[in-house]
């Protein structure tokens, strides 16, 4: 009796183990993703002047795709309009935002000079998501506290939406998109996103 | 360097734009739309908000940004640095004392002190000395204060000049203007320092600019998750935020609905810890006084037994 207390008692605890090692994997698996994007854009911040806006855009291109889910993303972000679209809107749409998204990085993050990304912890989500807590340090300058929201998809885990000192990016396009969308309709959405990108490369 | 007033950071250098713009203009570009459609529940005046947002940044793009700029030319940068710094060092004493009715008394302790070094050591302010030595400077005002004691936010406005702002935040701006002593000082220095608050602001305007696909939207956004974020210290609902927009992700049917109910009860959550946060600080305000007054206590105990001592000496000596 006791010694099957004994097993009972053994085998509840690898149970516990095997729980820990996976929420412990699960984090892990989130913060590389978010590690490995953050030092792929401080590297094309360090080269930014000789690469040009192509070629920062060139480079972010499979280093954003690889860490955002940018089809969730551009769904979230028209919220239940996201149903009213065809399937060419649909893809349409999933176009435009994504190069909308690389471009904005090739626009904003063109120059280093010395910032860097901490990650400073990280926490599960009731639904399964994970949030790592991370802070870009600026010389001279206060420091940006983000928070990126990751989902898993496919075994891979991919950032939805990144807060900035407490500014949802996901929240604020939702805002914008579904404004438009109501507003002016599908065409002129994608005529601004397109608008959006071309200045961007020439800015 | 191009300053990272840039990528997602920039997001917030925008919020803090829009703040600034409540000073002043907080305007820039929109392109016409039409006036139809109110999404947002907070802004239940968006007409006649985007109207005054158009005409705030016109008046911004003909009159306010030509001056700014004139003055960013003529004046070098370690002076506007000056400027900046001295202005926001005056404007601590507004901090101060929302840190005191928001009972945060270690935060108020530390601002106190982060006045008194800036003022002496940072030659009056005009160097932020304080940040050398590891103070932040921390934000506090009105409008968080009444936020706090679980005033509600009211809709969303836009003021002719003066820019985004709540009905809570009218009251708010009142009262910080009368607790900032550059209130009182005479129509040019507040010119200046409504020069290179827009100024200072440039750098963010530009992104909102350049990345706003509806300008009027992405500020008005920006301001009230800035806002609420900071009159929660961080604490605000960023987590189920977006749980919550996940969750419609696969049934998007009901999408606002529950971003509503979600955000209702987030509110609610809100104003129960708020009402808590206010019970504690009652609670933990009545407990310092009760401190103090035990240190008071304390102290003429003290004195009277140092008194007694000296009295007994005497009557030795006397003797």
């Amino acid at each position: 009796m006791v010694l099957k207390n004994i097993k009972f008692v053994a085998v509840f605890m690898c149970c516990l183990l095997l729980g820990t090692s996976n929420v412990f994997a699960k984090d892990e698996a989130a913060k590389q993703v978010v590690d490995k994007f953050q030092s792929e854009l401080i590297a094309v911040m360090k080269n930014g002047k000789q690469l040009g806006f192509s070629g920062r855009y060139d480079k972010l291109v499979s280093s954003v795709s690889n860490s955002h889910d940018l089809t969730k993303i551009a769904r979230i972000v028209v919220g239940k309009e996201w149903e009213k679209l065809s399937d060419d809107q649909q893809k349409k749409l999933v176009d435009v935002f994504s190069r909308l998204s690389i471009a904005s990085y090739a626009h904003n993050f063109k120059e280093y000079g010395g910032e860097s990304f901490t990650i400073d912890s990280e926490e599960e989500t009731t639904r399964g998501g994970v949030v790592v807590y991370a802070h870009l340090s600026i010389p001279n300058d206060k420091d940006v506290k983000f928070e990126y929201h990751l989902k898993e998809t496919d075994k891979s885990w991919r950032i939805i939406n990144i807060v900035a000192n407490g500014v949802s990016d996901l929240a604020l396009k939702r805002s914008e998109y579904t404004s438009i969308l109501q507003r002016e309709g599908f065409d002129a959405l994608i005529a601004k996103i397109s608008e959006k990108i071309d200045n961007y490369s020439k800015l | 360097m191009n300053r990272l007033h840039s990528g997602n950071g920039k997001i917030l250098k925008t919020s803090l734009a829009l703040l600034i713009g409540a000073l002043f203009l907080g305007g820039c570009a929109t392109t016409a739309v039409e006036q139809r459609g109110i999404a947002s529940k907070a802004d239940p005046y968006e007409n006649i908000n985007r109207n005054v947002f158009t005409f705030n940044d016109t008046v911004d793009s003909y009159v306010a940004k030509p001056i700014s700029d004139a003055y960013k030319w003529a004046t070098p940068q370690f002076a506007q640095t000056g400027i900046f710094n001295f202005f926001n060092n005056l404007k601590n004493v507004d901090v101060i004392i929302n840190d005191v009715l928001q009972a945060k008394f270690a935060q108020g302790a530390e601002d106190a002190g982060r006045l008194f070094i800036n003022t002496t050591l940072g030659l009056g302010g005009l160097v932020d000395a304080a940040q050398d030595l590891g103070l932040k400077q921390n934000d506090e005002d009105f409008e968080q204060t009444l936020a706090v004691w679980g005033v509600p936010r009211g809709p969303y406005l836009v003021l002719p000049l003066l820019g985004s702002t709540t009905a809570r935040g009218i009251p708010g701006s009142i009262l910080d203007t009368a607790a900032n002593p550059a209130s009182y000082v005479g129509a040019p220095i507040q010119l200046v320092s409504l020069l290179n608050t827009r100024a200072n602001a440039q750098g963010s305007l530009d992104f909102v600019k350049e990345g706003a696909l509806d300008p009027y939207v992405f500020i008005r956004e920006g301001y009230l998750q800035t806002r609420e974020h900071l009159a929660t210290d961080g604490k605000s609902q960023a987590s189920l935020d977006v749980d919550n927009e996940l969750g419609d992700d696969n049934t998007a049917t009901s999408a606002s609905d529950k971003k509503a109910s979600t955000s209702s009860k987030a509110n609610y959550s809100l104003q129960l810890s708020s009402a808590e946060h206010t019970a504690n600080s009652f609670g933990s305000a009545t407990q310092s006084l009760d401190q103090t007054a035990k240190s008071f206590e304390d102290a003429s105990d003290k004195i009277d037994k140092l008194a007694k001592q000296k009295n007994s000496k005497k009557f030795k000596k006397a003797k």
